[in-house]
């Protein structure tokens, strides 16, 4: 059995297995969610493994040799996406377990948050612009059904734009790989790349447009970004968790790496328009979430304007940019998953996300808020916390590469960014209360994983030390630098490598 | 060259659904247009003109099999593309079923209470 293709068969299994286990009693269905989403992370873990010795692992599904097997492949890159994803998932399944028992119908809300995983973990490992693209749209439709989960009108209407809108951007991304194909007769990414070279200019730009607003889209990159609010804001709150945590940055950020970036990185222009879409998303994201009066609204809102920072750090490129970029995916993957567990636990107790209600919240839950407040600061960068250092290597990479008015641009919306979430503190959860209510903290089952996640927020800048950083994110960034795979052929060791499925 | 000009005005037609009409069943028939010009596009581009299915039903020489042949992966890709587009389609048909239940209405102006 090839070690690569497993997490996407254990969180398909676990799909597959979960409503047969459980259709009359739904009682372990969460549990046994979490044991399957363990094991894709111990997996993971050891693909990782793997990586810091052998450099890549790659498959051929079925054995067929390239250029008609499908390729699969985990690098350095893709490592340290699934790690992170299966990590962060990990723990918001343990969270659901108790979460969840306010809904009905667990057993749906399991079977789809695994068909989702499964999705996000395949993009992470297809080097085959057909597989990516059909592993995309099990993601994307598992996280349409989960956003209507609830099933309040309010839910739904957000459920209905998202899937318009998210529907468009599949239908952009299916056009330009249609026209990849008849340009260049391959699916196989490393071929596409080679063959891409001797294309004409205005074929290139017309795929790349297609390419940036599709995963743009489901980037939420600013001219498209009017789902993200909404769906973010309705969906439960462990879904909305792996949305905005790492859905976004898996389907969008590290979709455009890999075609746009990588493929299609020689032209100059594309990273011009990522950095002034990254700058006109991060302005106006921040700019949008002063205003807002709904706390979870606000968190997405703040989701739109890091993702900014992503998209600016991927346009500027070279060695510190690429690092910013990844570090900003570490750690906002980590403190935004915890502050929307946060909100779900204040939900959980109180019933409500209007910060109208929830003024003096710190008096009846100081955990979660103390743990909202390591968010917060997390998002915002205050020193020792991992957004401050992929902040900081952001801005010095802008000013590396001349563009000084986007690293003054970048530095402003970090302390607006500091400004919204100080206020969020200030008005909400540390204001006087208006009536005196009772000490009530959340169930210990969702404030365990919420610490886990508080302690990643706040050591995540060790992965920068230079020992760490070497065999991890350097490896990754050099993927990211140089993706000069000519051919995916197998090395001499691995040449019996294949899938006896 | 001109059928794929046909091709392009059934994408603008579907996208001109999706984007200027404000009932959701109106909606959703503009996403299946879109979708069937997507397809409609991928497998002409693995068309041939007077080609042969590419099944090897008599003894033909592999250079004349080619050239005859269309290609079949696209045809392939598109089976999968349909199946996905029938999700949609199931789904988005559920869904304004349930909206018309809480709202009351197939209008998108009307279905609005999310703002800011």
């Amino acid at each position: 059995m090839n070690l690569i293709i497993m997490p996407v068969i254990i969180y398909l299994g676990s799909a597959f297995v979960i409503p047969l286990l459980f259709r009359k009693d739904e009682k372990w269905a969460g549990f046994t969610a979490s044991i399957f989403t363990f094991l894709a992370l111990l997996v993971s873990l050891l693909l990782g493994m793997h990586i810091l010795s052998e450099g890549r692992l790659i498959a051929f599904a079925g054995g067929w040799k390239e250029p008609l097997g499908i390729a699969l492949m985990v690098d350095p890159l893709s490592a340290v996406f699934l790690i992170v994803t299966n990590l962060v998932a990990f723990l918001i399944v343990v969270y659901a377990i108790t979460y969840m028992k306010k809904y009905t119908g667990t057993v749906h809300f399991y079977v789809l948050f695994m068909l989702m995983l499964a999705g996000m973990n395949g993009v992470l490992i297809s080097m085959d612009i057909w597989n990516l693209f059909v592993f995309f749209e099990i993601a994307s439709l598992a996280s349409y059904i989960l956003v209507a989960f609830g099933l309040r009108a309010e839910e739904m209407e957000a459920a209905l734009k998202y899937t318009v809108m998210g529907f468009l951007a599949s239908t952009f991304i299916l056009f330009a790989m249609a026209l990849v194909y008849g340009l260049t007769g391959t699916l196989n990414i490393p071929d596409f790349m080679n063959a891409v070279a001797g294309l004409p200019h205005t074929h290139m730009w017309f795929i790349v447009g297609l390419f940036i607003s599709g995963f743009g889209l489901k980037m939420a990159l600013v001219p498209f970004h009017t789902w993200l609010p909404d769906a973010h804001s309705m969906a439960p709150a462990p879904v909305s968790a792996l949305l905005s945590g790492l859905f976004i940055k898996v389907i969008g950020f590290y979709c455009i790496i890999r075609l746009a970036a990588n493929v299609f990185g020689e032209i100059y222009q594309i990273k011009t328009v990522l950095i002034i879409l990254g700058v006109v998303t991060m302005v106006l994201g921040g700019i949008m979430a002063y205003g807002q009066k709904n706390i979870k609204r606000l968190f997405a809102y703040s989701s739109i304007s890091q993702i900014g920072y992503c998209a600016i750090a991927l346009g500027i490129g070279g060695y510190l940019g690429y690092l910013g970029a990844l570090m900003h995916f570490i750690g906002h993957a980590f403190s935004k998953s915890l502050l929307f567990l946060n909100i779900g636990a204040i939900e959980y107790v109180k019933g409500t996300t209007e910060s109208e209600d929830l003024k003096g919240i710190n008096d009846q839950m100081p955990y979660t808020t103390l743990l909202s407040n390591t968010g917060m600061l997390g998002i915002a960068g205050i020193p020792p916390m991992g957004n401050f250092w992929s902040k900081l290597i952001i801005i010095l990479a802008a000013v590396r590469a001349g563009y000084t008015g986007v690293a003054v641009l970048c530095i402003l919306v970090a302390v607006l960014t500091l400004g919204y979430f100080l206020k969020l503190m200030r008005t909400v959860y540390y204001s006087k209360p208006e009536m005196k209510a009772e000490k009530k903290e959340a169930p210990l089952a969702m404030l365990v994983p919420m610490i886990a996640l508080g302690f990643m927020v706040f050591f995540a800048g060790i992965l920068l030390l230079p020992a760490i950083r070497t065999v991890t994110l350097d490896r990754a960034v050099n993927v990211m630098e140089n993706f000069s795979y000519k051919t995916l052929h197998i090395p001499a060791q691995h040449d019996n490598a294949q899938l006896n499925d | 060259m001109i059928i794929y000009l046909l091709v392009a005005i059934v994408f603008f037609v579907g996208l001109y659904g999706i984007v200027a009409k404000k009932n959701i069943i109106k909606i959703i028939v503009g996403i299946n247009i879109v979708g069937y010009a997507v397809n409609l596009l991928f497998i002409l581009l693995g068309y041939k003109w007077n080609g042969i299915a590419p099944v090897m039903t008599r003894k033909i020489e592999l250079s004349e099999f080619y050239k005859y042949s269309v290609d079949p992966l696209p045809q392939a890709l598109v089976l999968t593309s349909i199946v996905i587009d029938l999700a949609f389609l199931a789904f988005l048909a559920a869904l304004a079923i349930r909206l018309y239940e809480k709202y009351g209405t197939f209008d998108i102006d009307k279905i609005r209470r999310l703002k800011g």
